[in-house]
């Protein structure tokens, strides 16, 4: 649906000062009825992305293509989009309806078919009560959702957030991924960016890893966590055996005389073998799957 | 569809503005005008009409100048660090539109301002023995068009440098363009050719406000031509043609970051 090919953006904000590269080269594809996680720390390049696509900024150098199914100019594919930026803050002296029914207005549609959809949504948003509220009294949980009704309220094809679930509490976060995964059950392809690897690893069947303007990863979260698993295994055992060192990676000490292993896969038969033969207990045995927290940020990042 | 959108932009800016209540400020400072003509008539001998002019059509253009100049230069910048032009413009609307849609909406304020403050002037000059001319009504039209120039500046400066600095060029050309009539007047300018081409060239390129103000005119009667009111209407209108034009191009132009 949106191709972002071969993208470079350099600041340069006065002549003195050193141009800033946020993005480097960057090329990816974001395909339809997929659920896409745009990760990277703080800093990464993953907004300026965004703001490309959305055209508020342009590139240095590349382009961006969308699909003929969004449209074949560049308002036919803005009326199939539906963004919502990074903490946005909305008309303080507007209602929650009011906003929303500009936010449909601007998307061509009907006042009556906006209400509808209202009526429809704000339910499940948890925002009905406060809907003739000015939005200045809203809490930030209750902006973000407003924020994301009104994303959703044009029947877009692809939905793209910019940080969507920062500055929830547990519950808003969860509750708004619930959402999320709810909309992109109904066809719709969604693309969010985020710093926080699990809730990617939660939802998303794709993900994209952006580190310092760079691409590093672009592919499906699945291969991605077999590609990474390491096949190491995890052994507790009570026993007096002396086990040698070469053949295990990692040795802990728990309470009550348990010893915790980790061992290559190679090498696991063998060392269970010699522990039950030496009259020992195995208390667990376990592959070991890194999460892919462990993958981007501890154990470094793939190509 | 197009001018649906920028109707529905202008409507929301206009409801926006109406609900934090700046309108109240204005009928406060109508009120306080009608007030202080009251008590400056007890210390005029002959001409109290005058004073309710002059205090009326004073407080009409500082109020309306105001507007543009505080509201405007937040027009765009308070939208894109808010992000709410994110919002706006990632839906099917041209930049053009929303640019014009905010302008429209912050103009409708302005002309709500000038009715109030113009019905109160023109009731205080008639509760003090004074007559509506055509040259009053004249003068508040003007009043308008200078205030939606004024806007247009501050709009365009606020799309090229930062709000500080916006307001300091805005009021300094303001303060030029009131001033440069009377500048060409003084011997020592007129007998200088350098001078006076340095400010003849002023005319064709910064804005001239000096036309549109007839405060005087209309306070002391004087005649104007019907030409020299439809020229100089007519400036500020082209001349806001112009602006407009300059900033709906340097809006596309613009990175939004």
């Amino acid at each position: 649906m949106i191709n972002f090919n071969e993208v470079s953006k350099i600041f340069k904000s006065d002549l003195i000062t050193k141009p800033f590269i946020a993005l480097d080269n960057v090329s990816f594809s974001v395909p339809e009825g997929s659920m896409v996680g745009f990760l990277g720390a703080n800093g990464a390049g993953k907004t300026t992305s965004l703001k490309i696509i959305m055209d508020f900024i342009r590139p240095s150098n590349g382009s961006v293509q969308f699909s003929e199914t969004l449209g074949k100019n560049k308002l036919e594919v803005f009326r199939n989009i539906g963004f919502l930026p990074e903490r946005p803050y909305f008309y303080p002296n507007l209602t929650g309806e009011d906003f929303l029914i500009f936010m449909g207005q601007l998307s061509d549609m009907k006042v009556s078919d906006i209400k509808e959809q209202i009526t429809l949504w704000s339910p499940r948003f948890k925002i009905d009560h406060a809907l003739k509220r000015e939005l200045k009294t809203y809490s930030k949980g209750m902006l973000q959702r407003i924020g994301f009704l009104s994303t959703i309220i044009h029947h877009p094809k692809i939905i793209i957030l910019d940080e969507p679930l920062s500055g929830l509490d547990p519950i808003g976060r969860k509750e708004l991924k619930d959402v999320i995964v709810e909309v992109h059950k109904q066809g719709k392809t969604v693309f969010f960016s985020t710093h926080i690897v699990p809730d990617i690893e939660e939802i998303c069947d794709r993900v994209i890893f952006l580190k310092e303007g760079k691409l590093t990863y672009d592919g499906s979260v699945s291969a991605l966590m077999k590609q990474a698993r390491n096949q190491d295994y995890e052994i507790s055992y009570s026993s007096n055996l002396e086990i040698d060192s070469a053949l295990i990676k990692d040795k802990i000490k728990l309470p009550d005389n348990i010893l915790k292993i980790t061992v290559p896969s190679e090498h696991k038969d063998k060392l269970v073998q010699s522990i039950v033969q030496s009259q020992g207990i195995i208390h667990n045995l376990e592959l070991i799957r890194p999460s892919l927290e462990d993958i981007f940020y501890h154990t470094g990042t793939r190509s | 569809m197009t001018l649906e959108k920028i109707f529905v932009i202008a409507k929301t800016t206009f409801k926006e503005i109406w609900k934090s209540k700046i309108l109240v400020n204005v009928f406060l400072i109508g009120l306080a005008m009608m007030v202080i003509t009251y008590v400056a008539t007890e210390f005029t001998y002959g001409v109290p009409e005058r004073v309710a002019l002059d205090f009326g059509l004073g407080m009409l253009s500082l109020s309306s100048l105001g507007i543009s100049l505080f509201l405007g230069v937040g027009l765009l910048s308070k939208e894109i660090d808010s992000r709410t032009v994110y919002m706006v413009i990632s839906r099917p609307v041209p930049r053009y539109a929303f640019i014009l849609g905010k302008i429209i909406g912050l103009m409708g304020i302005q002309v709500v301002n000038v009715l109030l403050l113009s019905m109160m002037t023109i009731t205080a000059t008639i509760l003090l023995g004074g007559q509506v001319t055509e040259l009053l009504i004249w003068a508040i039209l003007f009043t308008l068009i200078e205030s939606l120039m004024l806007l247009l500046v501050v709009v365009l400066i606020s799309l090229l440098a930062n709000t500080v600095l916006s307001v300091l060029l805005s009021v300094v050309l303001l303060l030029l363009g009131h001033v440069i009539r009377e500048t060409q007047d003084i011997s020592f300018v007129a007998t200088n050719p350098v001078l006076v081409k340095l400010l003849d060239s002023y005319h064709f390129a910064l804005p001239a406000f000096y036309k549109l103000n007839l405060k005087s005119e209309v306070i002391y009667k004087s005649k104007i031509t019907s030409s020299y009111l439809f020229m100089s209407g007519g400036h500020g209108i082209l001349y806001s043609l112009f602006l407009l034009l300059m900033i709906v191009y340097f809006f596309n132009k613009k990175n939004l970051d």
